[in-house]
């Protein structure tokens, strides 16, 4: 199945970086962009040849019996052990910052 | 007269539990040893000193009130900073979580603490255990304690390098594509990914939920598998974790390799080995033979595609695992003067996770995306469950699979740093545990020609932890290999 590892296209433009990396809220700073397109092109270039290897079709559980629960409510962690990490907390609740009308 | 910090943890739990050793006394001389090497190694992220006495002299005083103690009874002990300890900071080597204080204990700590096993402290990882050399991490590098130039390997490299050094007998670390076994190759000790649901994953900060899996790295393999003795067993926490009884491992360690059937993989000699490692490999395998296994060789076919598989599957489960570090709940948040809740997100993760963090988030954040979802996720599945039907095959002919554990010994402090695609390449060996779910042990096979420690990677069947450690047992026996890391200076390069 030999992948080798050099490639002479780029997988990936910085215009495609930018857009994954606005999906997974990250922000690609503009000195970075060229550098990161270029190595992110390098791994896709290689995780592409996955389309040349043989594969089966993959069941949607691995064999194993999915282990099951009843449905009921169990004790979790107490609110105040929770909120001991918030970043902001008022009266017992979580403070986050406004969310923006345009759904963004 | 052995040294407390040099006997093995089930010679400490057997003379602590006896009255011959005590554990505040083994406990100082691992602390001693500690404060020496950690200048030049830089093995942990935190040294709990005080906890870790008063933890030592309460099982003193247990001890002599009479009390039954359990099976690691005073032995120094530290975890990979990606285990929650109740009330200590926990911190994946990252800067998202920063001032984060772990509410509850992972099920695999709780386990030693009942065990009475002392944890000294956290050790150094690859930031959110992504990564083969430590390098990642946001606090610190740490240093091979063979060759203070060489990385001592990721991502649990601050638990093998804390082993290897001589501080504690045993450390846990997680393997998500051979985050145990890498460093314990690079640093010359015993380190076992056990199988998948054989310890509770419940209280490890999840980087790829299908392949993690959390394992004991030691100087000795007995020691590994009187550390996973402890932490095995099912744990209504972790709906992955299984249900069938943990033997105990133990038991027939020494029974030797007679009879059984060890597979060499064809696909290795393809693979590019280092001259030294490649002679190390021949060698390893002669004494398999010679200790009465039957060797014979079988193939994995979908092996040179096992990194690009891994790639894909354990990039996507980060991108979705890691997307709970937004600054809102924990950790650090990084809000701006009339930022909303979208620059929160933006700023707190732009600024808290690292460059390879980031970089693995977007791959898998790409593979899973409109359009491309079923051209690398749902292909990258149908090559693991093609490999998992290969390995299947294997272990109808042979009882074990044998491979190097890495392709080459350490390489040095930024050699890779740049180049991630090769870093990558060098995890072909250890991926597919992690890919097919069986369980794999590294254990040092000797020294290559710069001196510095090879590995034997053993692979066996679904839960069959027993066969696979007797093995490595009598492996190790033969190869005759001590951890004794001459701590060389990086100008002697």
């Amino acid at each position: 199945v030999g992948l080798k590892c050099h490639f002479k296209k780029m997988a990936l433009s910085v215009d495609e970086v930018r857009r994954i990396a606005a999906l997974a809220r990250l922000r690609v700073e503009p000195e970075d962009a060229e550098r990161s397109a270029a190595q992110l092109s390098r791994i896709v270039d290689y995780i592409d040849q996955l389309g040349h290897v043989p594969a089966a079709s993959a069941p949607t559980e691995s064999g194993r019996q999915p282990y099951e629960r009843e449905d009921e409510a169990r004790p979790c962690l107490a609110r105040a052990l929770f909120l001991a990490n918030a970043p902001q907390a008022l009266d017992g609740l979580l403070v986050v910052p406004k969310v923006r009308a345009d759904g963004d | 007269v052995t040294e407390p910090r040099e006997l093995s943890a089930e010679e400490i739990a057997e003379g602590v539990r006896a009255g011959r050793l005590g554990a505040l006394e083994v406990t100082e001389a691992c602390l001693e040893r500690i404060a020496g090497v950690e200048p030049r190694v830089g093995a942990f992220l935190r040294v709990e000193a005080t906890a870790a006495r008063d933890r030592a002299a309460e099982i003193d005083r247990r001890r002599a009130r009479g009390a039954r103690l359990g099976a690691l009874a005073g032995v120094p002990l530290a975890i990979k900073d990606n285990l929650c300890l109740a009330g200590a900071p926990v911190t994946c080597g990252s800067k998202i979580l920063s001032g984060f204080v772990s509410p509850y204990s992972a099920t695999a700590v709780e386990r030693l603490l009942a065990a009475d096993a002392v944890i000294v402290g956290a050790t150094n990882l690859d930031e959110f255990a992504m990564g083969s050399s430590c390098e990642n991490s946001a606090f610190q590098a740490t240093r091979n304690p063979w060759h203070l130039g060489m990385v001592p390997g990721g991502s649990s490299g601050g638990s093998a390098a804390a082993v290897a050094a001589g501080g504690v007998a045993l450390a846990l670390g997680s393997d998500t594509g051979g985050s145990i076994r890498q460093p314990a190759a690079l640093c010359g000790v015993v380190g076992l990914k056990p199988t998948y649901g054989r310890v509770s994953r419940s209280g490890l900060v999840a980087f790829a939920s299908s392949l993690d899996q959390i394992g004991p790295l030691g100087r000795t393999v007995r020691d590994v598998a009187l550390g996973l003795e402890v932490i095995a067993g099912h744990d209504p926490r972790d709906a992955t974790s299984e249900r069938r009884p943990v033997p105990s491992y133990r038991e027939r360690l020494e029974e030797g390799l007679a009879g059984l059937r060890v597979g060499t993989l064809r696909e290795v000699e393809e693979e590019r080995l280092a001259l030294d490692s490649r002679r190390r490999w021949r060698e390893a395998i002669a004494t398999l033979g010679r200790l009465g296994a039957e060797v014979v060789e079988v193939s994995i076919p979908s092996l040179p595609a096992a990194v690009a598989v891994y790639y894909v599957l354990a990039n996507c489960e980060a991108s979705a695992n890691l997307a709970r570090f937004d600054g809102v709940r924990y950790g650090r948040r990084v809000r701006r003067p009339g930022a909303d809740l979208a620059d929160v997100y933006l700023d707190s993760r732009s600024s808290g996770l690292g460059a390879e963090v980031k970089r693995r988030i977007l791959l898998g954040t790409f593979a899973l995306s409109a359009g491309y979802h079923e051209a690398y996720y749902g292909r990258a599945r149908g090559v693991v469950e093609s490999m998992r039907r290969q390995f299947a095959a294997a272990f109808e002919r042979v009882d074990l699979l044998a491979t190097p554990t890495t392709p080459a010994g350490a390489f040095a402090l930024g050699e890779k740093v740049d180049d991630p695609l090769t870093m990558y390449l060098s995890d072909v060996f250890t991926v597919p545990a992690n890919l097919v779910g069986v369980p794999a042990v590294a254990v040092p096979s000797g020294l290559d020609d710069r001196g510095l420690p090879l590995s034997l990677q053993l692979l066996a069947r679904p839960f069959d932890e027993a066969t696979l450690l007797r093995a490595a047992r009598a492996f190790e026996r033969e190869a005759g290999f001590r951890t004794a890391p001459g701590f060389r200076e990086a100008a002697a390069a």
